[in-house]
């Protein structure tokens, strides 16, 4: 190829790490975005609604799964470092550390799942609980998927594969931190 | 042509433009009824016709695709194709259905009937019998050319080509699950026609162009290879549950509405960036390709599907639009245009570009033929014009004010006598298309000075014939 | 910044929001300051966990297009 276009480095050159998991931590996060500011517009239509439908939730629950999934991306991020540094014994441990507190992320969650299914609420019950469920449901989908994926990269436990699977696992994270505040706390 | 089982691909895509042909004329024979209720209300009733334009259309373009098919897969594998007589028994087998199905529509003589009688779902109206007929001949297929692909070289674009037929087939199964529910029954039909335009046939566009990008282009293939892997990604991240636009209102649930309006929105960036990656192929590319129309094609493929399926798709996509506009004209206006730019213009893309190795000749016909480009890209995008209006019109006076169907279908009269004459434009193109790639001749055109010019000076370039 | 020195940050960020939360507080002022959180959290994630700091103008280009996120998000919750 002689022509400079491509002989000049791309910016897209310089992203870390595989670039098929940044479009799908990009297309992620316009989702959830795109959800998030429908939420809000929505609850401008009923803003007493919402916040009525909100006292539902569990809150401090939901602020100890924000420290849950931060300390496990912390373990995921030691993990790659691991990967690079060839300690696959210690990659392991992490990585077993991280899927477990993904664990405990789910558990929290499920808790406040079975307390609003025991108040009788469902999808239809307010449009507040339309959008919680299903963004916090995506969410936690997405938090059982790298729960899987993390054991599936764990074994090759090759630095790219590990870096891989925790760049997902970060999306999950990323995903929470800009969720939480907004379903939760406004 | 290379490879000698490339062959195959010419009896595909000959059967493939005498069905496109068909499929317009009824287009045609549509339109007029639009004009005139009462044209050929005995022969031909609407809803015969409908059946026949929308069936023959998807069964070209499958043709079409599997004509790519066999046409691209020895190239990449570098290969033979696994069996030349299993592929021309699967053409038997679709052109047999063709007939049964057109004779089943036509006579109706089995109504009722398990097996041979019609089943009145839009696109899947096929008899049971010619529905596994079609699975038969998808087997066939999908065995030929993956024990091809297995036995060769395996390139990004045989990966995403054969990720799309095995989806498009294993799709096609839900067309047998069809519950008496309606709302059921709807759900399913979605999962063909939808996963099939949106996911799994996006695929096949973009192997495809890939494959096109690259023959005239020259680009590096690692470039076309990180494109085309990016943009399938996007495609099924986006469009699989992308799906519940259609969930707005046949008795699914309310969530349907947010999922399908956001995701369906996301649509549009595969899309778009299928139309991004062909034009900056052609401005990286150095290769001076004597086949223009084929790549006049492959652009004008990349930018009408964008505005068909992309522009015109997210258009009535949010769940608040669609509340209004929901089965008017504009949909057909959408649907043309998405089905035209994406997928026509696709298959004709790779015919122009592989017709000539088929026949052994050097590309003639590209003045009439890229006359044909223009001439039917022309029509059916002011057929999208007027239908559009009419759809505009139809929202508000029906739905808006609330005034009864027929009546304002008659107000509509003048958008539908011009979407006929935009239709006859769209049929002569078609005509021109089929004319200027099977009938031989030379120069049609002396070139002007510039290109004159430049056909003194620089020596990659090669006249246009 | 290491990643453990990231980690130490958001869990300070994610006490800085509890407390905020507990506190009580409402109004434009609470809004702008919830999202504000987020947005540095969303920020120490991308650089650290995702090591978007070895790559600045890929980092600014993710910058801009959250803090145009967050700053719908605050108009759309301040409207309301
Ligand atoms: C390559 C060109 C064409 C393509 C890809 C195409 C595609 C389609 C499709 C997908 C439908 C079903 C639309 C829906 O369900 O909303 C349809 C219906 C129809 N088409 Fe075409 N068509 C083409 C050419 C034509 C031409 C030339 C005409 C003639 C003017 C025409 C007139 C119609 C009419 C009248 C209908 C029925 C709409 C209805 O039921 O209200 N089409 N076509
Ligand atoms: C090449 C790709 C596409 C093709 C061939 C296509 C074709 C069609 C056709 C034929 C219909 C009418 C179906 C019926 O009979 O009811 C339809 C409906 C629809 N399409 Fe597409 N489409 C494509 C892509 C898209 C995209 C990307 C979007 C969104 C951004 C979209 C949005 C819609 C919507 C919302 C409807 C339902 C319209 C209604 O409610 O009546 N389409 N499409
Ligand atoms: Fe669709």
């Amino acid at each position: 190829m002689t022509d400079q276009a491509t002989d000049r480095p791309s910016a897209l050159d310089q992203l870390p790490g595989e670039l098929m998991m940044w479009v799908l931590i990009v297309s992620e996060l316009l989702v959830f975005g795109a959800g998030l500011a429908a939420f809000l517009a929505v609850r401008i239509t009923d803003p007493a609604g919402f916040a009525e439908a909100q006292g539902h939730l569990h809150r401090a629950g939901a602020g100890v799964n924000t420290i849950v999934l931060v300390t496990s991306g912390w373990l995921a991020a030691l993990a790659v470092q691991a990967a690079e540094a060839g300690r696959p014994g210690r990659l392991r441990a992490l990585v077993a550390g991280a899927i477990a507190l993904g664990a405990v992320f789910l558990v929290l969650k499920g808790a406040e799942y079975a307390d609003l299914a025991h108040a009788g609420i469902t999808f239809e019950t307010h449009a507040f609980f339309t959008f919680s469920y299903l963004l916090t449901g995506f969410h936690a989908a997405h938090v059982m998927a790298g729960m899987i994926l993390l054991a599936v990269v764990a074994v090759p436990a090759s630095p790219r594969a590990v870096e891989t699977g925790a760049a997902f696992w970060h999306m999950v994270d990323l995903v929470w931190v800009l969720l939480f505040p907004v379903v939760y706390l406004l | 042509m290379k490879y000698q089982s490339q062959k195959i691909a010419l009896a595909y895509f000959l059967v493939a433009m005498a069905l496109f042909a068909v499929q317009v004329t009824m287009g045609l024979v549509l339109g007029w009824i639009y004009v005139d209720g009462n044209f050929l209300t005995e022969v031909l009733p609407f809803n015969v016709a409908r059946m026949l334009h929308t069936n023959s259309l998807i069964v070209w373009l499958l043709l079409g695709f599997f004509g790519a098919a066999y046409y691209l897969i020895p190239e990449e594998t570098e290969r033979e194709i696994h069996s030349s007589k299993l592929a021309y028994l699967q053409l038997a087998i679709f052109v047999l259905g063709t007939a049964g199905v057109v004779v089943t529509y036509f006579f109706n003589l089995f109504e009722g009937n398990f097996l041979l009688g019609r089943e009145g779902r839009e696109f899947l109206e096929q008899p049971r019998w010619v529905k596994a007929g079609i699975v038969v001949a998808a087997l066939i297929f999908l065995y030929n050319v993956s024990m091809t692909v297995l036995a060769g070289k395996k390139t990004a674009i045989t990966n995403i080509l054969l990720l799309g037929l095995w989806g498009l087939a294993l799709l096609f199964l839900f067309a047998f699950v069809n519950p008496s529910n309606l709302a059921l029954d709807k759900m399913y039909w979605w999962y063909v026609v939808h996963l099939w335009v949106e996911g799994t046939w996006e695929l096949v566009m973009a192997s495809i162009l890939a494959f096109l990008m690259l023959k005239l282009t020259g680009v590096d293939r690692e470039v076309v290879e990180k494109w085309l892997y990016v943009i399938a990604a996007l495609a099924l991240f986006s469009g699989i549950l992308g799906t519940g636009h259609h969930y707005y209102w046949i008795g699914t649930p309310g969530y349907w509405q947010w999922i399908g309006s956001i995701f369906s929105s996301l649509e549009v960036v595969p899309f778009f960036a299928m139309m991004s990656f062909a034009f900056v192929m052609v401005w990286k590319g150095r290769r001076d390709h004597p086949n223009k129309a084929a790549l006049l094609w492959s652009l004008g493929c990349a930018t009408l599907a964008f505005f068909g399926a992309g522009v015109w798709g997210f258009l009535h996509t949010l769940h608040g639009v669609n509340y209004y506009s929901h089965g008017t004209q504009i949909t057909a206006a959408h649907g043309h245009l998405a089905f035209y730019g994406a997928y026509v213009c696709l298959n004709l893309a790779i015919i122009s570009y592989a017709m000539p190795h088929l026949k052994g000749r050097d590309p003639y016909n590209q003045v009439l033929n890229m006359a044909s480009f223009w001439l039917m890209s022309g029509g059916v995008v002011f057929m999208t014009f007027t239908l559009t209006f009419a759809g505009t019109v139809q929202t508000h006076l029906q739905r808006v004010n609330g005034e009864a169907f027929m009546d304002v279908q008659d107000q509509l009269w003048v958008f539908y006598a011009m979407r006929f004459g935009s239709g006859v434009a769209v049929v002569l193109g078609a005509l021109l298309f089929i004319y200027a790639i099977l009938v031989p001749r030379r120069e049609v055109v002396t070139p002007g000075p510039l290109e004159k010019g430049r056909l003194d000076h620089d020596a990659d370039h090669v006249a246009a014939e | 910044m290491t990643v453990t020195r990231a980690w130490l940050a958001l869990l300070l960020l994610s006490a800085a929001s509890t407390g905020l939360a507990a506190s009580g507080a409402h109004g434009a002022v609470f809004v702008v300051l919830v999202l504000s959180l987020a947005g540095a959290k969303a920020h120490v994630i991308l650089s650290r966990y995702l090591g978007l700091s070895a790559a600045p103008p890929i980092r600014a280009g993710f910058d801009l297009a959250l803090g145009v996120v967050l700053v719908l998000f605050a108009v759309l919750a301040i409207a309301a």
